[in-house]
């Protein structure tokens, strides 16, 4: 770890000064770093109970139809089976209540059913004494199917036209009667594939029951609270006897925040055999056992002046999601901001499919809807000629047209420029293909991204102990973000201690409330909560010091005291606690009051999404944003696309650890650069199967894939949008990567991809 | 009996182990589930990801590709034993230069970049780049891994 000695100054705490050299704002070296880097950091599965038993899922080779009869004769024979749970042997569980705190039913939920609705669905579940043999022995089930027609994708010709989302309308002015009336206009259609999160650790869990009703799941997850609930409700125990614990995640990117079925079926056995059972999902598994990003198809019509103003939006997007649920990848959200225009009309439809649900990947909706845009916002300059970035400029909305409120803060404008400024983009010969190297056609494009403010109150405690150390407890996660590193800064600041002498843990249901860590708004919401709490417990100790009889401090009479490094006044803080007859001084502290929200129900608060704030609720619409300037290199021959260049600058406000926020950005980009390029579940028509269900056919980006990549903070500190002044900094990077990658190629090419990924093949027919 | 357990001992980390698994058992699974030796990540258990990546006799190596038995008599390294005592000049680059974000695959990376140190394959960025492309990771730390073995590299040189 670095050793910093510029925090160890008196205690004082100023607001609003990004990067000053203080704790919050540092490059501080990320804190769990240490043990990741030597192979310490224990991952959930790597818990090692004794007696653990191994359980292997056997998943459906039929996308729509029914179990008619599993065999499972063979199986029970190999040695090692201990159990084998099947849809006629299964117990039923309650169905528990969803992330909106509704119970779909309050039938019975089998985890494994007879009805089959999407290829890969768990059928049967293996539990031997060791993996081997329950690999060996999910081998041998046999299942016999009644198969129904299915259908494989949206682009299926029987998968109909699906159903109008209500909530998703937005629409102001007339956009038809003015699109009609434009003289400018264009109408394309943008499509996106099935794409997936692909952590590396891939999911999985331990399940162990204490007694018939305490139940501990070591899981990797972004939501402790929320998933604690479902298996709370699940098992029908209160939900303080479910612990849940995930010190580390190994990536999640929207996949980890939920419990599945799977789980269900991993604690039913550890319930059935009496032990703890480690169910690890295999990676061709995850590509069924829960939903990617979904696919999706945006129409865009574009009216605009001949100068390029825009007079009209109009949008109609639609994605795939289960025939058993609803999950909408809400196309509207970053057309509707993202540019100034009198007219505009959004509709959203969601097309029932066989697949596994849908679920959330990094920047749900914002991405698909700035994929639509920026590519037809980049249509529309060359339809007009004008500069790409300049027809961004011309149409910048100075207020949100959507909600009519001003912005919290919109530095877009400054982010244009300092990408502009870095990448050269003045150097640009706009003709297509009018830059080359060799046989390469070069291109360089550009595109916007944003996302919204999600805002949740948080919770947490901080101790002050007799060695002048610090604990900061929640059940908060960190799944990379960084979220073990800022919250030791924000107690640092707030005390006046070294980094250093902050421990923070999280991950464990029995700590203090949080809520999901997603949406890009767990490291602004609870920096907001240790920073309260942090501060009423130097105020806490103060007041001893002043009042508490036994303190020695009583008798200096004064209105305060400096708290820092370890001492109030010239004590050790360890030698006051004592003199007090007290070992710690501790707080809990929520921020309920500070979000506007009122404190009845934590529960529902933290256990559903419905505690959140909107995105508008003190009269500012508060969003990230970015601009991403981007070079590729196309072969003229091969269509082979090579990214070779990235400047990208970003609005996320206060940044509190710049060395991690630049690495989340970077990690954005690469993740747009492989949805841009690689990615996409390629769907085997006849059989409603994703076929490239493994690393090796599901490409990701590798290291020869990424160029130097430059980021830029421009954000200023935004006191509307978070307690502290920061705004969302995980999921904006990946927003407007792919339009970006899409609009250079055209550059370089001549040639518009509205599909992605752009694959060669699409290039050099 | 083809799944008869058999009797192995095993040199890793410089420490000999006597181990009793069934021969079908790989090397992954024997430190993880036998040893604890949990810094070996399993990201795919099909030599895909990298995140397995140990030292054989110094050499780069998937252990979900490797029977535990094929290591009998050779010289295992993981990463809880690449820097015991101090850390490994490329663990103290990976640190500097935050060449991870979640961590997971970090372990594989950072034994893949010692050995593509060894191996002389670091000798520019984009050689870096090609002889660590077996190591996939998904939070996208890969500009902060080039520039902690290019560190690691120059100082070694």
């Amino acid at each position: 770890m670095t050793p910093r000695s510029d925090v160890l100054t008196e205690s004082r705490t100023k607001r609003g000064d990004a990067g000053d050299g203080r704790a919050l704002g540092a490059r501080i070296t990320r804190v769990d770093g240490l043990a990741k880097v030597r192979g310490a950091a224990t991952y959930s599965l790597e818990h090692r109970p004794a007696d653990l038993a191994h359980a292997v899922l056997v998943g459906s080779t039929i996308a729509a139809g029914r179990v008619r009869r599993v065999d499972q004769s063979e199986a029970e024979k190999a040695p090692g089976v201990r159990l084998i749970l099947t849809p006629d042997t299964i117990p039923a569980l309650k169905t528990a209540s969803n992330w909106l705190g509704e119970r779909p039913s309050e039938g019975p939920y089998h985890a494994l059913t007879h009805e089959i609705g999407f290829q890969g669905q768990h059928v049967a579940a293996v539990v031997a004494d060791t993996l081997e043999q329950a690999v060996e022995a999910a081998r041998l089930v046999t299942i016999e199917y009644d198969v129904a027609p299915a259908v494989a994708d949206l682009r299926d010709s029987r998968a109909g036209a699906g159903t109008e989302v209500e909530a998703m309308t937005i629409a102001w002015g007339d956009a038809e009667a003015a699109l009609e009336a434009a003289p400018a206009k264009i109408r394309r259609e943008y499509t996106t594939p099935r794409e997936y999160n692909v952590p590396i650790e891939p999911h999985g869990l331990i399940a162990e029951w204490q007694d018939e009703d305490h139940l501990t799941i070591w899981e990797p997850s972004q939501w402790i609270a929320g998933m604690a609930r479902t298996y709370a409700e699940w098992f029908e125990i209160p939900y303080e006897n479910l612990r849940m614990i995930s010190p580390y995640i190994g990536g999640g990117f929207g996949s980890k925040a939920l419990a599945y079925s799977y789980g269900a079926i991993a604690a039913q056995a550890a319930k059935l055999l009496g032990r703890p059972v480690k169910l690890a999902v295999t990676r061709p598994q995850t590509f069924t056992a829960y939903g990617g990003r979904a696919e999706t198809r945006q129409e865009i019509a574009l009216g605009a002046t001949l100068e390029g103003k825009l007079l009209a939006i109009h949008h109609r997007a639609a994605n795939e999601t289960s025939t058993t649920g609803t999950w909408v990848e809400r196309c509207g959200g970053t057309i509707a901001i993202m540019y100034a225009t009198p007219n505009f009309s959004s509709k959203h439809r969601v097309v029932p499919v066989n697949t596994v649900l849908p679920s959330a990947f990094r920047a749900p909706g914002e991405n698909p809807s700035a994929w639509g845009i920026e590519s037809a916002i980049d249509e529309l300059a060359y339809e007009i000629g004008l500069d790409p970035l300049a027809i961004r400029l011309l149409n910048y909305a100075e207020h949100d047209h959507q909600a009519n409120l001003p912005w919290s803060s919109r530095q877009l404008r400054e982010a244009f420029a300092a990408g502009a400024e870095r990448f050269g983009w003045s150097k640009r010969s706009p003709a297509p293909r009018s830059m080359r190297a060799g046989s390469q056609l070069i291109g360089w494009g550009v595109a916007a991204g944003t996302y919204p403010m999600r805002r949740t109150p948080g919770q947490a405690i901080v101790r002050l102990l007799a060695d002048g150390a610090v604990e900061v407890l929640s059940a908060a996660i960190d799944m990379g973000q960084g979220t073990y590193t800022i919250l030791a800064q924000t107690a640092a600041e707030a005390l006046a201690v070294p980094v250093e002498r902050v421990a923070v843990r999280l991950g464990d249901s029995s700590m203090p409330w949080a809520p999901v860590g997603g949406g890009s708004q767990l490291a602004n919401l609870m920096v907001g909560a240790v920073h309260k709490a942090a501060l009423a417990a130097r105020d806490e100790l103060i007041g001893l010091a002043l009042n508490d009889p036994k303190s020695p401090l009583r008798h200096l009479q004064a209105n305060t005291l400096p708290v820092g490094d370890g001492r109030i006044g010239d004590l050790e803080i360890g030698a006051f606690l004592a003199a007090i007859g007290r070992d710690h001084i501790e707080v809990l502290r929520d921020t309920f009051a500070e979000n506007g929200k009122s404190a009845d129900d934590p529960f529902k608060t933290y256990t559903t999404i419905t505690g959140g704030r909107t995105t508008t609720d003190n009269g500012y619409s508060a969003h990230s944003w970015c601009a991403h300037f981007i070079e590729v290199r196309v072969d003229e021959d091969f269509g082979t696309v090579r990214v070779s260049r990235v400047v990208s600058a970003f609005d996320c406000g206060r940044i509190f650890n710049p060395k991690l926020a630049e690495s989340q950005w970077k990690g954005g980009i690469i993740q747009g650069i492989g949805q841009a390029l690689l990615e996409e579940g390629v769907v085997d028509r006849r059989h409603g199967r994703v076929i490239n269900n493994n690393l090796g056919d599901y490409l990701i980006p590798t290291n020869a894939d990424v160029p130097d990549i430059e980021v830029i903070s421009v954000g200023v500190p935004d006191f509307h949008a978070t307690m502290l002044g920061g705004k969302g900094v995980g999921e904006v990077p990946i927003v407007g990567v792919a339009p970006a990658i899409a609009n250079a190629v055209f550059h370089a090419t001549g040639k518009r991809i509205r599909d992605l990924p752009i694959t060669l093949d699409k290039l050099i027919g | 009996m083809p799944n008869a357990a058999i009797s192995l001992r095993l040199q890793i980390n410089g420490h000999l182990h006597d181990l009793t698994v069934e021969p079908r058992v790989t090397l992954l699974d024997a430190l993880r589930e036998q040893f604890g030796l949990t810094g070996t990540k399993k990201g795919c258990d099909q030599g895909q990801c990298g995140a397995c990546t140990v030292h054989v006799d110094g050499q780069r190596v998937l252990a979900c590709l490797t029977l535990a038995a094929q290591v009998e008599g050779r010289t295992v390294t993981t990463i809880e034993g690449l820097g015991e005592e101090a850390l490994h000049p490329v663990q103290a680059a990976f640190l500097e230069h935050d060449a991870f974000q979640c961590g997971y695959c970090t372990p594989g990376q950072i034994m893949s970049a010692v050995a593509c140190i060894r191996e002389g394959h670091a000798g520019t960025d984009d050689e870096i780049r090609e002889y660590m492309s077996g190591n996939l990771c998904r939070c996208g730390a890969y500009p902060n891994i080039v520039a902690a073995i290019r560190q690691a590299a120059e100082a070694s040189r």
